[in-house]
Parts: structure tokens; C-alpha cells; sequence
């Protein structure tokens, strides 16, 4: 279970009065249930997710997390180029503290991905979508209770999207998910509930359905 | 939650950041290693052949090629330390996504792997020494290891401020690269600090590299004639203190730079 309680984040601005992002939001996220972020631009999704994540600090209030979350699914920012495939991923196992199981974790890394040799290959050889393809793998080897994705789940070619809306729907029931995008299809493939960011306020919706319906709403006004 | 202690990430963070770190440093471009022992070694030859023209062989009782080396060594071990944990948040913002690696973590590895750099290239660089002929075998060699060693905490720890300092003050890293450049001149690397009038000398004794330096040579050899004033204590102290500030740095501004 995921709890925001009287979550406020502020940023200074250089003409003075600083911009709020988040204005005392409070929600609950009952574990196992995949919820998708919706609103504008600069409404506050990413910082939230990065809050959820653990890696923002919010200005006051708090989360409470008694599950463990994923960093961004497909985040590729931690890859070093000139270190192989596997030896990025050896590392991820490190500090995910699972060195004892990195075999077997790689091993799965390596069939999601579908790389094939180019796993022992520096990094910087890469694709863009084997890149993608490998990160998106590094994510998913790991059980997390909850995974936590921002705009990045449409990488890839045509199979390998399939592949992976394939192993998230797997996971429905076993594990969460919270992620943003602002395709209405893709969240309405992932997610079964919304979480509607508005100017500061959070709203929360059971039907994935009704936020986007109230999201077009505010927006239109 | 993963049912880890804090201690225990720490560790395992510690070791995945080490173990990336030296992969990247040593074989990350063709030939890495070779590199990192070309800087000092390149200014090692430029120096001893400007000695050779002026025909100096001694200095301070000690021949040329040992105190250069010996002062060489322990100034880079200083600067590339103090140069490297400078660097290390802004090299590795993308890791701090993973919520487990925090800036503390990235700094702390990259001086510890820096140290251990240094001191391999200190052994191997003696090691050739001995084989050209040349006796390297310290006098007082706790001294030799007393003054590495307080060299590297005292880059260790205006590392981990400039670290700190550049979250704060952008322009921190600057001022730093600035400085870097005379304090090579004025630490008695390569001019000896015996050619200086003692009214001026005394003001230069008060930089803490000078006295890192010069115990490493008087430890190698007891007949040389190290500057008036030589404490390795005082070295420690300096280094001490900036590590107190670093930290206090640290806490107070942890926020802002875990959010970097």
C-alpha cells in the first residue's frame, strides 16, 4: 500500500512567489492495483511519480510505502556505454542487493530483451531499441511490488510493445502499477484506476475511464 | 521493504559503484590504465630532464629522481582525488534514479577508488625504481605512507566539499580548478621550498600539502633536509577539519542535493 499524506511540493521561481505543484494531496493506492497519472503538462505527474519512487523529496507531508517500488520502468539513464550489457545489469543486481541471484536474474534479462550476443557488447553499440529493449528488461527480471513507469512503455517495435503489455497484464494481480502517459490507449490497455492531477489537487478515480472523462472535461474549460 | 538494513545497502551500493567505477576507469577506453599512469609519469620525465639541464642531481640530500617522484605522487594523489570527488554528482546524476545510490555514496567510492588507484601506481612506479638501479627502500617508512595517506584524506575531504559546495554555489568547481594550478607550483613539487627566503617560506609552510609532501621524502631518507617546520600533524588537522565541514555541508544540504 502506497499512502500520500498531506503530500506539498513547491518549486522557487525566479519572479518571486513560488510555483505549487502539489497542494496538501492525500491518497491511497491499495496494493496490487495498476493506476495511470493524468494531467497537463507541468501539473505535477513526473514529481509525484518521483516522489512515489523515493528518489524527490516532497516540501512537506509524506509517503509511506510498505511495498517495494521499481525505479522508472525503462529508465535508460544509468546505463554506462562503454560497459557491456551485462555488466550494467551486474551492477543493477548489486545494488538492488540480489548479487547472490545475478545469474539467474541476467539470464532473464537476456530472453526479455531478445538482444542475443550483443548482451556481452558495450552498450554504446547498441540501438536505440535495443537500448530500450534492454532497459525495459532490467526493470521487469526484478519482483517489485509495485512498478512505477513514466511515458516509456510504448518503446520498441510493434512485438516487443505487445510483449510487454503481454507481461504487464501477467502481472495484474500479482504486482501494481502506476505509471503516466497522456495515450488514452495505453492507459486504458494498463491501468484500472485514475489518479486526475489539477492544478495542485489530486483526484482519484476507481475507473480508469471516468478520470480521462473528467480530464478532457477540466481541460476543456 | 526489502528488509535490508541501511547499513547493508550502503555496503552493496558501495561495492556495484566501486566495481562499475574501476571497469569504467581502467578499461573503459582503449588502453585506460596506461593513461592514468602516463600524467604523473609524463610530468615526472619533463621535470627530471629539466633538472638534467641544469645539472642539479641532489636535492636536499636526496637524488632528483626520488624527490620528484615522491613529491609527484603525493601531489596527484591529492589532486585527482580532490578532482574526482568534485566531479562525482554531477557524473552520476542518472544513478541517483535508482533510489538506493545517494550523492554520499558516489563521492565516498570515487575517492576510495582514486586512493587505491594511486597507491598502486605508487607501488609499481617504485617497483621500476628498484629495477633501474636505484635504492628505494624508505628509511622511516611509516612516515612515506603517513604523508600518502594524509594526502589523500586532505583531497578526500576538499573533494567531498567542492562536491557539496558546487550544489550550492554553482561556481564552486571553478574556483577549485583555478587554485589547483598555482598550489602545484607553490607546494614545493618541483621547486624546493629550501630555495625560498624563510620569511617568505614560513607563509608557504602554512599550505597542508607542503608538509604531505615533504614527509614523504624525509621518510624515505633520513639525511634529507626537509623545510623548517615540517608537521605531519598539521596536515591531518587541516584535513580533519575540512572533512567536518564537508560533512556538516553535507547534512545540512542533504536535501537539495539528493533532489540534484
Amino acid at each position: 500500500m502506497i499512502v500520500a499524506e498531506h503530500l506539498t511540493k513547491k518549486y522557487p521561481t525566479r519572479a518571486g512567489p513560488p510555483h505549487w505543484v502539489l497542494r496538501d494531496v492525500n491518497f491511497t493506492i491499495p496494493p496490487r492495483l495498476s493506476v495511470g497519472i493524468l494531467g497537463k503538462n507541468g501539473a505535477g505527474k513526473s514529481t509525484l511519480l518521483r516522489i512515489i519512487a523515493g528518489t524527490d523529496h516532497p516540501t512537506s507531508g509524506m509517503v509511506r510505502r510498505d511495498v517495494r517500488v521499481s525505479w522508472p520502468v525503462g529508465f535508460g539513464g544509468g546505463l554506462q556505454g562503454s560497459l557491456t550489457g551485462r555488466q550494467n545489469a551486474k551492477f543493477v543486481c548489486r545494488i538492488q542487493g540480489r548479487e547472490s541471484e545475478a545469474d539467474e536474474i541476467m539470464q532473464r534479462m537476456q530472453d526479455f530483451a531478445e538482444i542475443g550476443t550483443a548482451f556481452d557488447e558495450p552498450v554504446k553499440t547498441y540501438s536505440s531499441g535495443m537500448k530500450a529493449r534492454l532497459q525495459f528488461a532490467m526493470s521487469l527480471a526484478f519482483e517489485f511490488d509495485v512498478y512505477i513507469s513514466d511515458e516509456v512503455t510504448a518503446v520498441g517495435d510493434a512485438n516487443f510493445r505487445k510483449k510487454a503489455l503481454a507481461h504487464f497484464q501477467s502481472l495484474v494481480g500479482k504486482a501494481g502499477l502506476i505509471m503516466v502517459s497522456h495515450n488514452e490507449q495505453t492507459l486504458k490497455d494498463y491501468c484500472k484506476a485514475g489518479l486526475l492531477l489539477h492544478e495542485g489537487q489530486a483526484y482519484w478515480y476507481d475507473e480508469i475511464g471516468d478520470a480521462i472523462d473528467a480530464y478532457k472535461a477540466k481541460s476543456a474549460t | 521493504m526489502s528488509g535490508r538494513s541501511s547499513t547493508h545497502i550502503m555496503l552493496s551500493v558501495w561495492k556495484a559503484l566501486l566495481l562499475r567505477e574501476a571497469t569504467f576507469r581502467l578499461f573503459g577506453t582503449r588502453a585506460a590504465w596506461a593513461w592514468l599512469l602516463l600524467e604523473p609519469l609524463s610530468h615526472f620525465a619533463f621535470l627530471t630532464f629539466l633538472f638534467a639541464i641544469v645539472r642539479q642531481r641532489v636535492v636536499g640530500g636526496i637524488d632528483v629522481a626520488i624527490w620528484l617522484i615522491l613529491g609527484l605522487i603525493g601531489f596527484f594523489t591529492f589532486r585527482r582525488t580532490a578532482n574526482q570527488m568534485g566531479g562525482a554528482i554531477d557524473s552520476n546524476l542518472a544513478l541517483f534514479t535508482y533510489r538506493q545510490v545517494l550523492p554520499f555514496d558516489a563521492i565516498v567510492v570515487r575517492g576510495v577508488l582514486e586512493g587505491l588507484i594511486m597507491l598502486v601506481a605508487f607501488i609499481l612506479v617504485t617497483l621500476v625504481m628498484a629495477l633501474i638501479g636505484y635504492d628505494v627502500v624508505p628509511d622511516r617508512p611509516l612516515m612515506v605512507l603517513g604523508g600518502f595517506f594524509g594526502l589523500w584524506l586532505l583531497g578526500g575531504s576538499l573533494g567531498l566539499a567542492v562536491a557539496v559546495g558546487g550544489v550550492i554555489v554553482e561556481e564552486t568547481r571553478q574556483i577549485f580548478s583555478m587554485l589547483m594550478m598555482p598550489l602545484y607550483f607553490i607546494s614545493g613539487v618541483i621547486f624546493p621550498l629550501s630555495a625560498v627566503p624563510p620569511q617568505y617560506r614560513e607563509i608557504l609552510m602554512l599550505n597542508p600539502v607542503v608538509h604531505g609532501v615533504e614527509a614523504m621524502r624525509a621518510g624515505f631518507s633520513t639525511y634529507y633536509h626537509a623545510s623548517d617546520g615540517l608537521d605531519l600533524s598539521y596536515l591531518y588537522l587541516c584535513a580533519l577539519c575540512l572533512l567536518a565541514l564537508g560533512l556538516t555541508l553535507y547534512t545540512r544540504f542533504a536535501k537539495a542535493i539528493e533532489t540534484t
